[in-house]
């Protein structure tokens, strides 16, 4: 038998990734070498350090196109930009997990294995610090959502997804508060993703009967090539989309999204709604644009469909909702429906503008989950949108953000949310799929309604006895907040840098 | 790959059960029957036995840990075999990947221990 | 079909068959459980005797030998009486279920009546060229050792998952060391000597019944405050020959 040798990796191409799953792993020793008082300032730096290094050396190789160990891993101008924005919005998100100034010990439990409601829980509720565990974790999802959005085959990105995901649906069940309603959620998530896993591996397996192999490059050829029976192609496709759409939220599959987002902890929420919807729509246009682009036709009326159902079923529930966090998480249905009109452009245009999309998405949604963080009573976040009325006159300032935020998500002019849009309905439109336009128009519209009330609410009612207060927030969250409404106004009134970025990166190598 | 040089190992697996199956069954008919009251008398180790406890009896949830512990270095083992079994063609850099993988893996258990997930009380 | 093949399918079809069914029928969740191991050691040897040894072991040593065992305790947690509500929670479940199931039966039931004839295995031999546990090991030591990594990241996760979730970490003070332990055993009102024997006669095996005090009257502290005392009727205290 021949010897094997290790295949080339291009280790700088792969830094970024290693670096995260290095300060992950060191994160996890940590938790169990250093005393309980210095594990929270450790785990945040180092993850934050391992972040921001992770980023240099994204801008550093930005210029790389490459294959690399073993034709697994495809660095490549999407990958590389999908990879910086999710460690900018990763960087976001953990600032709000790190911030422990509205809340004595954060938003995290102690320990999560006390019973709910027991003498120890009301104990440690009060007294404990929040478990620092969940940084670790946080960075491997990061970590492993970076590997999603590179992966070139099949196999690599199951484990990838298994790798983001598992550490999401223990994140989901660390909640202090409502702690019951938290472990529901991620005991939601955990079942129905692990159905979600299941179909995407079903589907690489029918793909592989199909292509005689998991990669995309071979997948492409035996797609335009291969004149066997096509059963197989499109089952597996079809599963392989079930298992990247559930991620995303689209509808049929996302009746998980209002239970998880609204029992998670808010910023592992924000967490979910920024990074998890890069990393899944990043997954979904590799599949869809590198492996399988030669069966282009039969899918988009079949992804038309799940678009405007997606659409249509986030823009109209979004309007009878009475909790913010389940607002937002309808909202974030509505927006994987418009992402995905993007997606079935098909186009360069469409990469580019579902990528700047999810960019100005992300910072944006974050924002909106730091600001839900701060309005509080005395049982914790207040989310139930009757106690928002006439927040506007207690707290003028964050009211206004909100509004800002939510005028963004409305598709207002000078925000990121209208270029965006803009951006994706033009790719539509150029590539002829005037159909999704129409109904991603219509449905803005509709969802424009649920914010606008939002808004009234806050303004132009009277603070009443219930109305909470707005906690005054930690220099984290302040930071995660600036970033993200700053992000929001500068992509709404200059966006041509950042336009040129996602045009300059919208290539895929093969 | 023929399998017929394992026909005489399954006559032999056949004979032991055989055996075993025969053994059990003729042994009422050979055995003395002198009964008496405590010699039929179910025998749990010395506890009377007792109808199941209500819930049917729950087991702590540190099982739960050492159960997952298991999973977890029952995984990294069965990465092991293939490793094992062409180690000679792998050479070097396969023993490091091996290296890398268990280093890592291992720091899930010095979390464990350290934080004492493995103490019982 | 070689004969050794065929004779080692012929025999462990029924263990697998057996256990499949037993699966479904048993009421007990643990019998449920036990069932399915049975079958899926069978299934074992079945992936050894297509030329996937490695399937093979993984199914023995993985799935059996880990994860049944994780199920059974998880059973265990949950309660073994735990049964199943009949009622249905979502209206015609049940008929959606059969339908649905017998659709699944048919669907696999056709793919396998068109494998069975002149079927002939497509890679097999290339993929078993040089053995099949060396053809994964050369696959996921080279082409795919990237993924291979991560996957210890995945075993870290459930580790830290299991401990976050399920381990209660002891504060200091919270266990009690000796001197605490001596301390209340001679503490005013307990009684700091040895627990009398259980009343074990010829007559009864049990740990359950009752020692009796040197001046003849039953204690109840000889027995385990878990188990139930049982009372025994004055034949079968009495000492042994006295009834005749």
């Amino acid at each position: 038998m021949e010897d094997l040798s290790l295949p080339k990796i291009d280790y700088a191409a792969v830094a970024p990734m290693l670096i995260l799953f290095g300060v992950a792993c060191v994160g996890v020793l940590f938790e169990g070498v250093l005393p309980k008082a210095a594990r929270r300032v450790t785990q945040l730096v180092l993850a934050l350090l391992g972040l921001v290094a992770a980023l240099s050396v994204i801008v550093w190789q930005s210029d790389t196109r490459v294959l690399t160990a073993g034709g697994a891993v495809a660095i490549d101008g999407p990958t590389l930009f999908l990879q910086g924005a999710i460690i900018v919005l990763g960087i976001m998100a953990l600032l709000l997990i790190g911030d422990r100034a509205m809340e004595h010990g954060g938003a995290f439990v102690a320990q999560a294995a006390i019973t709910v409601g027991s003498e120890a829980d009301r104990k440690q509720a009060v007294k404990e610090q929040g478990a620092t565990e969940v940084y670790p974790l946080t960075v491997f999802a990061i970590a492993g959502m970076l590997l999603f959005v590179a992966a070139n085959d099949l196999l690599t990105m199951f484990v990838a997804l298994e790798v983001f995901s598992l550490p999401l649906y223990l994140l989901c069940a660390l909640a202090r508060r409502r702690r019951l309603l938290s472990q529901e959620a991620a005991l939601k998530y955990f079942l129905l993703g692990a159905y979600a896993s299941a179909f995407f591996l079903f589907g690489v397996a029918l793909v592989y009967g199909f292509a005689g192999g998991v990669e995309f490059g071979t997948i492409h050829d035996s797609v335009t090539e291969s004149t066997q029976s096509t059963v197989l192609l499109y089952a597996g496709l079809a599963m392989i989309a079930i298992g990247l759409l559930f991620k995303a939220a689209a509808a049929p599959f996302h009746v998980w999204t209002p239970d998880v987002y609204q029992g998670a902890p808010t910023p592992i929420t924000g967490l979910m709604a920024a990074c998890t919807k890069v990393a899944a729509f990043g997954g979904l246009l590799r599949v869809l644009y590198v492996g399988f682009d030669g069966v282009a036709w039969d899918y988009t009326p079949i992804l038309g469909v799940v678009a405007v159902l997606t659409m249509l079923i986030g823009a109209v529930l979004a309007v009878t909702q009475t909790d913010i966090k389940r607002l937002l998480a309808y909202s974030s249905i509505a927006n994987a429906g418009y992402l995905l009109v993007g997606v079935l452009a098909l186009s360069k245009d469409g990469l580019s503008s579902t990528m700047f999309y999810l960019v100005a998405y992300g910072f944006t949604v974050i924002a909106a989950f730091g600001v839900v963080t701060l309005v509080r009573d005395a049982d914790g976040e207040a989310t139930h949108l009757s106690r928002w009325a006439g927040l506007g006159r207690r707290s003028p300032l964050y009211a206004g953000i909100f509004t800002f935020i939510l005028l963004a998500f409305a598709g207002i002019p000078l925000t990121s949310g209208f270029i965006a849009k803009f951006a994706v309905f033009g790719a539509a439109l150029d590539s002829g799929e005037a159909w999704l336009v129409v109904f991603g128009v219509v449905t803005s519209m509709l969802l424009a309604f649920p914010y606008l009330r939002v808004v009234v609410m806050m303004w132009l009612s009277e603070p009443g006895e219930s109305t909470p207060t707005v906690s005054i927030p930690g220099g984290l969250t302040a930071a995660a907040l600036v970033i993200g409404v700053v992000a929001t106004l500068v992509l709404g009134v200059a966006p041509a840098p950042l336009l040129d970025l996602t045009t300059s990166a919208a290539d895929f190598v093969r | 790959m023929s399998l017929s040089p394992y026909v005489p190992i399954i006559g032999m697996f056949a004979l032991a059960a055989g055996f075993a199956v025969m053994s059990v069954a003729i042994a009422p008919f050979l055995g003395p029957r002198r009964f008496n009251k405590a010699k039929l008398a179910a025998y749990e180790c010395g506890i009377e036995p007792s109808p199941e406890p209500i819930g049917g009896g729950r087991v702590p949830v540190k099982f739960y840990l050492t159960a997952m512990l298991f999973i977890v270095f029952d995984i990294e083992i069965i990465f092991l075999y293939p490793w094992a079994v062409s180690f000679d063609s792998l050479g070097l850099f396969g023993f490091v990947e091996m290296l890398l993988f268990i280093g890592t893996v291992f720091i899930a258990y010095a979390y464990v221990w350290r934080r004492g997930g493995l103490d019982w009380d | 079909m070689s004969t050794g093949e065929a004779v080692t399918f012929w025999i462990l079809v029924w263990p697998a068959l057996v256990g499949a069914i037993g699966m479904v029928l048993a009421r007990n969740a643990i019998h449920s459980a036990l069932w399915l191991v049975l079958t899926m050691l069978s299934i074992g040897v079945f992936y050894v005797l297509q030329s996937a040894p490695f399937i093979g072991m993984a199914q023995i040593i993985v799935y059996t030998g880990a994860i049944m065992m994780l199920f059974l305790f998880v059973l265990m947690l949950v309660g073994r009486d735990a049964s199943d509500s009949l009622i249905e929670t979502l209206r015609g479940q049940r008929v959606a279920a059969v339908l649905l199931g017998i659709g699944f039966a048919a669907m696999v039931g056709t793919g396998v009546y068109r494998a069975m004839d002149n079927v002939t295995p497509a890679g097999l031999e290339q993929a078993n060229a040089q053995g099949n546990v060396e053809g994964i090991a050369r696959l996921l030591f080279t082409k795919y050792v990237f993924a291979f990594e991560v996957t210890s990241a995945l075993l870290i996760t459930a580790a830290v998952g299991a401990m976050v979730l399920a381990h209660k970490e002891r504060r200091k003070g919270e266990k009690r060391g000796q001197p605490e332990t001596m301390r209340a055993r001679f503490y005013p009102g307990n009684y700091p000597g040895p627990k009398p024997g259980p009343g074990v006669y010829a007559t009864s095996d049990s740990v359950a019944t009752p020692g009796r005090l040197p001046d003849g009257t039953l204690t109840d502290r000889s027995i385990s405050k878990i188990l139930p005392v049982r009372e025994l009727t004055s034949s079968e205290s009495a000492p042994k020959g006295t009834e005749k």
